[in-house]
């Protein structure tokens, strides 16, 4: 059955002489691995179409539900060719494509992360644009606003999810705490915490936030994208948040992501 | 038996890249029919490789001595160093019969979401090699794609410091193709690229 469908590249994998693997994030079916006969090969009629990040419209073949359909026609909606230009861009937004990647389930259409993931790449190019007319192209990571769209990727992808961790209050009785404990995924109040003699005699780790980490963080997990460029955190402040999600994430998938380490 | 030791053979031929069943069947019925002396010599030259085939110590090319014959060579210019990811991407630029100068193989493309980080990469031993030797100019000639595209780019950061040309390959549409079935991608490149006649 031919299936049409839309889709961004997270992944390739080598296969064979010059065919790809190729995993997009689409809208409809999740993740969705296809098998392209001779991309790499110069003269492929797949182009540049197959690059990581580029949203295509795409067509493939094989029966419903079978594994690795093959790939028929892709052509590009939007190649964000530029954020594969700089390497300390693309990097930040490696980890993202990880985070999905560990996530996301075939066959597991979730629209919502599908959009997230389209309007955070549309973002970071708006950014790396504006920055690069505007200031010197050296000075552009240091400036631009990466750090921010990537914790905001994360928070969002996690709630989408259904992994999101519980930082604004007491996951067993909601009352007001700053311990977060990654093994309950959640922050616990001091009484829950005494009450609870597996946690303590368990030693588990737990992360005192700060408040404005708090604060932040209610405001990624409520706020649209949009209005959520505007805001200017601190370094300190993405890097704390960063630290938690990570930590958060490990415990979740029970490894560290490669693109962390 | 003799149709358990054919099937093997299809077995075993259908493992190479590019060899479907059917066609390792007409290689199996063609080794049948060749003289013992031609099959004998294809089977030890797959031996040979497999036994004495290692890197060469300089450029991490694929060769049977210390040092490969290119990096023995001293009518090739020692000033140029030509990167590139895989062994076998020599003997492309080799046959394009245009370049004269040296190479350094990688063994692989910066991906880190595989894992491949820097250190499994030969980086190091080209900074090395820039560090120790007369070289002047590096050409990077990494694959056209995202990661050999931050591969050149981590190259071009850790040589900074040296003072030396960095150059990439150019990009650009293929010989003998057509425009109209160019991806835009492509096409751009090669408009940015261009250059006076």
């Amino acid at each position: 059955m031919l299936t049409r469908t839309e889709g961004i590249v997270l992944k390739t994998l080598p296969y064979g002489e010059a065919d790809l693997i190729v995993s997009y994030l689409t809208p409809d079916y999740g993740l969705l691995k296809t098998f392209a006969k001779s991309p790499r090969k110069i003269k492929s009629r797949f182009g540049s179409s197959l690059e990581p990040l580029t949203y295509s419209r795409i067509s493939f073949w094989g029966k419903e539900h079978a594994s690795l359909p093959r790939l028929t026609q892709s052509d590009i909606l939007h190649s964000f060719y530029l954020l594969r230009e700089r390497m300390d861009y693309f990097f930040k937004i490696i980890e993202i494509i990880e985070l999905t990647l560990n996530f996301i389930q075939e066959m597991d259409a979730n629209k919502k992360i599908f959009l997230l993931f389209l309007d955070t790449l549309r973002l970071i190019e708006e950014d790396y644009i504006y920055i690069k007319k505007s200031f010197n192209k050296e000075d552009a990571f240091n400036i631009s606003r990466i750090g921010l769209l990537v914790n905001n990727y994360k928070v969002k992808f996690l709630k989408f999810s259904g992994f999101a961790p519980k930082i604004d209050s007491c996951g067993r009785c909601g009352n007001t705490g700053n311990n977060f404990y990654i093994s309950q995924g959640s922050v616990l109040c001091e009484s829950c915490v005494k009450e609870s003699s597996v946690l303590v005699s368990g030693g588990l780790s737990m992360i005192r936030l700060s408040l404005p980490v708090i604060k932040f963080y209610n405001a990624l997990m409520t706020w649209d994208t949009r209005k959520i460029i505007r805001i200017k955190p601190s370094m300190n402040l993405l890097e704390e948040l960063s630290n938690v999600l990570n930590l958060h994430i490990k415990y979740i998938i029970s490894k560290p992501l490669k693109t962390r380490t | 038996m003799e149709q358990g030791i054919i099937e093997n053979l299809i077995k075993e031929l259908s493992k190479l890249p590019g060899i479907g069943r059917k066609t390792a069947q007409r290689l199996a019925f063609f080794i049948l029919s060749m003289p013992s002396e031609e099959a004998k010599s294809i089977a030890n030259a797959i031996l040979e490789v497999k036994e004495k085939a290692r890197f060469c110590k300089n450029c991490f090319n694929i060769t049977d001595e210390e040092i490969c014959s290119i990096c023995r060579n001293n009518s090739r210019d020692s000033s140029k160093v030509c990167v590139v990811e895989e062994p076998s991407n020599i003997i492309v630029i080799e046959r394009s019969g245009v370049f004269n100068g040296l190479y350094h193989v990688l063994l692989g493309a910066l991906s880190p979401i595989d894992g491949i980080t820097p250190d499994r990469l030969k980086i190091n031993e080209l900074i090395e090699r820039v560090r120790s030797d007369s070289v002047q100019e590096i050409i990077i000639a990494t694959n056209p794609n995202t990661k050999g595209e931050m591969t050149a780019q981590y190259i071009r950061e850790v040589l900074k410091p040296y003072n030396i040309k960095v150059t990439r390959i150019a990009y650009g549409l293929p010989i003998g193709g057509d425009i109209e079935f160019a991806d835009e991608v492509t096409l751009g490149k090669a408009l940015e690229g261009r250059r006076e006649i």
